[in-house]
């Protein structure tokens, strides 16, 4: 099966904004999860220049689709679901 | 020898007495208008605040008096009467060595009760003469200066020790006399012959760790060591920042291209231009993640490649302190600054676009206007560092 692909934007708004702390997203994953993604990080993402006005850093990619406000809980919430 | 290919690069490492929360040495080092460097070590009587007092005190006055060039004899006698008398010895003594290297290379050096400095040339120790000054003695001793000239040549080198070098390990059945002049001279001689691309900060750093490994981990004094390399500058370039105009991005990554030494990016944005002008790819690497500082990307061939305005605040942080020394702290900022260290001229190439994101007011107010960081930053590393540094906006 092909993994999920996650991307963390490590820009200065995401990273200041809460994107440290989703670096650390792979200890948080529940045991059912771990194999099934894949953690990445990513220079400026640039979703914070052209981001509505209900949509705030941190930006994260679950494949092709975008988290923004992203928390830990957030994306892995997210992801199962799917 | 084309004497403007003449660089000093000047670095020490210190370790305080163990226990003491300040140390009783005090190094410093200035850059007077004509271009001459001045540095100074001191070690004042006793250990902790007590001591650092009479070491700041004496280092500063040493320091002022050599740049203006004032009579030895005349400087050394106001630093003895100005320190203050300690309440338990009775006298108000502290022992230093200063050094003014002209920008030519040649070298004037005053020693007061510091044990002897070492100048090392490429083909090993080489004993230098000097002349002894008699000054004011005081009731308890005769007090002496030595004073050397010197010429210094690309290659050589000076390493200045406070006594908690020559005196480590003391009482030891291996060092009953503490590690001596002798032996520390062979052992930076060899650290040399190994390493002779050794900068002023790892033969600094050096010599202290073995020191304190003589002193069995647990300094019995203040063990400060100063070294100065005379060598054919090392150049950095750090390119942070897009450019007004987009049209000069090529350029830009261009110079990165082309340039000759060390090269650093700061900037996410910048860094995916480069990337894209040059079509190499960038990769974050979150291997290592720090709690406060993005972490490192790599494009391959350069040096370091780091996110932009938390990072540059974090060195200017840690350049104005001078934290990073002890400490143990590792991410995108400290490294830069180990290379920064490691370099003699460096180039700034600073795009001067304002990114809109960072002017959202829930950002922290810490995040300044990249130009202004800059500027601090090239401050600390002219005066405080003695590098030399050239600006340029793109």
């Amino acid at each position: 099966m092909e993994k999920i692909k996650i991307t963390i934007c490590t820009g200065t708004a995401c990273y200041v904004l809460g994107g440290a702390a989703l670096l650390e997203l792979e200890d948080f994953l529940p045991d059912e999860l771990k194999f099934k993604v894949e953690v990445v990080g990513s220079a400026c993402l640039g979703m914070c220049k052209n981001a509505l006005p209900d949509s705030k850093p941190p930006f994260v990619k679950v494949d092709n689709e975008v988290i923004h406000s992203a928390t830990v809980q957030k994306i892995i919430s997210y992801i199962s679901q799917r | 020898m084309n004497e403007a290919s003449l660089f000093f690069e000047v670095d020490y490492y210190q370790i305080n007495k163990s226990g003491m929360s300040v140390a009783g040495d005090v190094f410093l080092s200035t850059r007077s208008d004509d271009g001459s460097i001045v540095t100074v070590l001191a070690d004042g009587l006793g250990s902790g605040i007590k001591a650092n007092v009479l070491a700041t005190l004496t280092a500063k006055m040493a320091s002022v008096f050599v740049l203006n060039s004032m009579d030895i004899r005349k400087s050394a006698e106001i630093i003895i009467d100005t320190l203050p008398v300690c309440s338990e010895r009775k006298i108000g003594y502290s022992t230093f060595t200063v050094a003014r290297i002209e920008p030519d290379g040649n070298v004037h050096i005053i020693e007061y009760d510091n044990p002897g400095f070492i100048f090392l040339s490429t083909s090993g120790a080489k004993k230098i003469n000097c002349e002894r000054i008699d000054i004011k003695s005081s009731p308890v001793k005769k007090n002496f200066i030595n004073y050397y000239t010197l010429r210094l040549e690309r290659g050589d080198r000076l390493v200045f020790f406070s006594d908690g070098v020559t005196q480590a390990g003391m009482g030891c059945a291996s060092t009953p006399l503490g590690w001596g002049s002798f032996n520390t001279c062979g052992y930076i001689e060899n650290l040399v012959k190994t390493d002779p691309g050794i900068g002023a900060g790892k033969l600094s750093r050096s010599v202290v760790s073995q020191a304190l490994a003589h002193d069995i981990y647990k300094a019995h004094d203040d063990i400060t060591c100063e070294v100065i390399c005379c060598r054919e500058p090392r150049k950095l370039l750090l390119v942070t920042g897009p450019s007004m105009h987009p049209e000069k991005d090529r350029e830009m990554s261009e110079r990165i291209r082309d340039f000759k030494g060390c090269r650093i990016i700061c900037g996410g944005t910048t860094s995916q231009i480069v990337s894209r002008e040059l079509e190499m790819d960038v990769e974050v690497d979150i291997s290592k993640i720090s709690k406060d500082i993005p972490p490192k990307s790599i494009i391959k061939g350069i040096d370091l490649v780091t996110e932009g305005i938390l990072t540059l605040c974090r060195i200017a942080e840690l350049l104005e302190s001078g934290k990073f020394r002890n400490s143990d702290e590792a991410n995108a900022a400290t490294e830069a600054i180990a290379i920064m260290m490691n370099n003699d001229i460096i180039y700034f190439l600073v795009g001067t676009r304002i990114n809109e994101a960072h002017q959202d007011p829930s950002m922290p107010r810490e995040i300044e206007i990249r130009r202004n960081i800059i500027k601090k930053i090239i401050y600390n590393l002219e005066n405080k560092y003695l590098k030399k540094t050239e600006l340029q906006f793109i």
